[in-house]
């Protein structure tokens, strides 16, 4: 094997699966992805059937009685121990950041939102800074450039693991776009009050994107991928959104992709 | 300034179809952005000073009534009159009083984005004041009727054929396209005005506490001129701009600059320490100093005390990628961007600027250069808030929020949602992306494809393959 954990390596690893509702609707694929990836380093994949969503749609729109709501139901979803891994930047952010202001009044509650967003991670920095995985093994193949999720970036501060995993997969050939920490417009409701000031900040994205001429672009967060997808769509461009966790499963073109 | 910021949406739209706008605000905020990130790249010690500036600020909000009451003492000690207004109406009252008292019909004045906030300059004029902007950028959009668009660079949604235009008509100077020319014809312009004006005024980007002296930090050479050459010299400041000592200055003099334009260091800093004294060779007469709380006072007992750390270095702005899209108009008032995304409706009010938190992704560029560490997305969130909070949403996004946590609540219930909307979509799309989604989701699709939902949802897909693997 060629990772290390603190657990005992000869005992699978328990860990439970954060699907996130936008990946359960729209993308099952990544959840799945991100299963096998899982599997594949070890870990007995636990998956809580009463989760939902984290809230974080009603935080981020000032909704906070319903953020609230949701992030309850969240905490009582997953009461083990071990860690919780998700396929998304944000929804990890949104219960490591989100919760605690969300309980700050609420003495109990917020001891039980730290203890689990301390436990929380998302796919790509749970496999490196955890199992520290270097060797993917992956058999994805193509030209692949990488967005960087505003909330993975600077919300989690994960910048390189999801870089070295993709640069470790053999077939790919990793190509940095210019602008790659720059928000592709996405921003969950502010595309929606502001479609058209998004729409202007995802073409450039998308412009940045093409510039590097690859197949792929790939991110650690489905929001953003379903924006930039949603472009590339439209326009038929020759590129496909994918998420991350699909290109690690291995998948190749025509049997994924977010887009 | 008149406030307009309600009509974040209106004023967007317009700013995406203006051409002029778009490339100016492309050029201008990658050639901030690049001199900064440079700036900063060579400045080792970059974040232990913004850290030390951030510690400063804060000591600053902890005792704002200490250090103000020691800077008017001090001021006062060296011949300034201190003058303190409360709103802007009072304000500009105490303003158009000083001009009269003083005797002053023309007022040269550089960029002051304080004044802006109390519609300086119509107060003066109301009081038979003329007043001439001698900053380059706010001399142009005042010749052209506009308000500033940029916290450091005002004009910079004006192309040079715009500009060339104005001058031409105000000026009388001939039409032409080279910016040395351009500039000539202003300074020769302004120089008569500095001459000839009773009065200069000037903002203040920091006032020292132990010294009585107002800091100005320029590029253009025109603060000085205004606070050296008329007689009487008027400093418009918000309280919250006062440092302890003087030898905290050196520290926001190296963030400032380089957080703003890229410089090591501005091109001018002017530290104004009262009148004019026996045997001083230049210097005001008289100087007025007028402190603008302006809501101020009732920001720092409140959650966002940490936005008063700001030190107008426009950061945030050139780094926002909605500010790069629709300028600084856009937002309404004074201040654009994200900074002014939350001080306008903390000094307008939020019913006045609701729009303003939604005109941003969060997605966190601006706390990342901000140079005195504001956390400008976390208040923006805290604001979403407050308008829910104050009454202030919509019904419709209200009945919406509560329709998805009622579902997100049930699993069950959205897994039958699910179930349903996967059939209906992959009916209706074959697989493919949705073109034209009903409102709120109009916008949405106007120009992307919205992803059909999946046949087979995750957590289905889930139970049927822990019903047959177990």
């Amino acid at each position: 094997m060629t990772y290390t954990t603190g657990m005992d390596p000869k005992g699978p690893i328990p860990v439970s699966l954060f699907f996130t509702c936008l990946a359960d609707a729209f993308s099952p694929g990544v959840c799945s992805a991100t299963v096998e990836v899982l599997e594949r380093f070890g870990a007995t994949v636990r998956v809580p059937l009463s989760q939902t969503c984290c809230g974080q749609p009603a935080f981020n729109s000032g909704n906070r009685k319903e953020a609230r709501a949701m992030a309850r139901k969240f905490l009582l979803s997953f009461p083990d121990d071990g860690p919780i891994v998700t396929p998304s930047g944000s929804c990890a952010a949104m219960v490591k950041h989100g919760y605690p202001v969300l309980f700050r009044d609420e003495p109990p509650t917020l001891a039980r939102a730290r203890a689990v967003g301390e436990r929380i991670y998302e796919l790509s920095q749970y496999l490196v800074d955890v199992l520290g995985v270097t060797d993917p093994k992956s058999d994805f193949s193509g030209t692949v450039t990488y967005h960087d999720s505003c909330h993975l970036r600077r919300g989690l501060g994960v910048v390189s693991a999801p870089r070295k995993l993709l640069r470790a997969v053999p077939g790919v050939e990793f190509i940095e776009m210019e602008e790659s920490d720059r928000c592709c417009g996405f921003g969950g409701v502010f595309s929606l009050k502001n479609p058209q000031i998004s729409c202007k900040m995802t073409e450039r994205k998308v412009e940045r994107i093409l510039a590097t001429g690859a197949s792929y672009v790939t991110s650690g967060d489905l929001g953003c991928l379903l924006n930039i997808g949603g472009l590339i769509s439209r326009i038929g461009y020759p590129v496909k959104a994918i998420h991350l966790a699909e290109i690690l499963a291995g998948k190749t073109a025509g049997k994924g992709g977010a887009g | 300034m008149e406030l307009n910021a309600n009509a974040f949406g209106r004023n967007a739209r317009k700013a995406l179809l203006d051409k002029t706008l778009q490339a100016a605000l492309g050029r201008t905020t990658e050639r901030f952005l690049a001199h900064r990130d440079a700036a900063v790249a060579a400045f080792p010690e970059f974040e232990r000073t913004r850290e030390r500036a951030s510690r400063i600020k804060l000591d600053v909000l902890d005792h704002l009534d200490t250090y103000l009451l020691r800077f008017i003492e001090e001021a006062e000690k060296r011949g300034a009159i201190v003058h303190v207004a409360r709103d802007a109406a009072q304000a500009r009252e105490i303003a158009a009083r000083i001009a009269r008292d003083e005797g002053v019909t023309l007022a040269v004045k550089s960029k002051s984005m304080a004044s802006e906030e109390i519609s300086f300059n119509e107060a003066l004029q109301g009081a038979g004041v003329t007043v001439v902007e001698s900053d380059l950028g706010e001399f142009i959009i005042q010749l052209a009727g506009e308000a500033p668009s940029h916290i450091i660079a005002p004009a910079v949604h004006k192309s040079r054929q715009e500009i060339s235009s104005l001058f031409e008509r105000h000026l009388g100077g001939p039409r032409t396209d080279s910016i040395p020319e351009l500039v000539g014809m202003a300074r020769r312009h302004l120089r008569a005005k500095f001459l000839s004006a009773g009065m200069g005024v000037s903002g203040g980007n920091f006032l020292v506490a132990d010294t009585g002296s107002v800091v100005l930090v320029t590029n253009e050479g025109n603060g000085r001129l205004g606070t050296v050459l008329p007689r009487v010299h008027l400093a418009v400041v918000g309280i919250e701009k006062v440092i302890p000592r003087m030898s905290d200055l050196p520290t926001f003099l190296r963030l400032l600059p380089r957080s703003a334009t890229g410089q090591a260091i501005s091109s001018y800093v002017s530290i104004v320490t009262g009148t004019r004294r026996a045997g001083d060779p230049e210097g005001p007469e008289r100087m007025h100093i007028l402190l603008l709380d302006c809501g101020r006072s009732a920001i720092l007992e409140g959650k966002y005390r940490e936005i008063l750390k700001c030190v107008r270095c426009a950061a945030c702005l050139n780094v926002c990628p909605v500010y790069q899209s629709v300028g600084g108009h856009a937002y309404g008032w004074v201040y654009s961007g994200p900074i002014g995304a939350v001080l306008t409706p903390l000094l307008v009010g939020l019913a006045e600027a609701v729009a303003l938190p939604d005109a941003s992704t969060l997605c966190g560029a601006c706390a990342d250069v901000c140079p005195v560490k504001i956390p400008l997305p976390d208040f923006l969130l805290e604001l979403r808030s407050d308008v829910r909070e104050q009454g202030l949403k919509t019904p419709g996004e209200i009945a919406a929020m509560k329709g998805y946590a009622g579902v997100m609540r049930r699993a069950g219930l959205l897994e039958a949602i699910e179930r349903i909307a996967g059939v209906l979509g992959q009916f209706f799309t074959k697989g493919k992306g949705i073109g034209g989604l009903p409102y709120p989701f109009s916008g949405w699709t106007e120009r992307r494809d919205f992803p059909a939902p999946a046949a087979l949802p995750f957590r289905k897909q889930w139970k049927i393959r822990r019903g047959v693997t177990r």
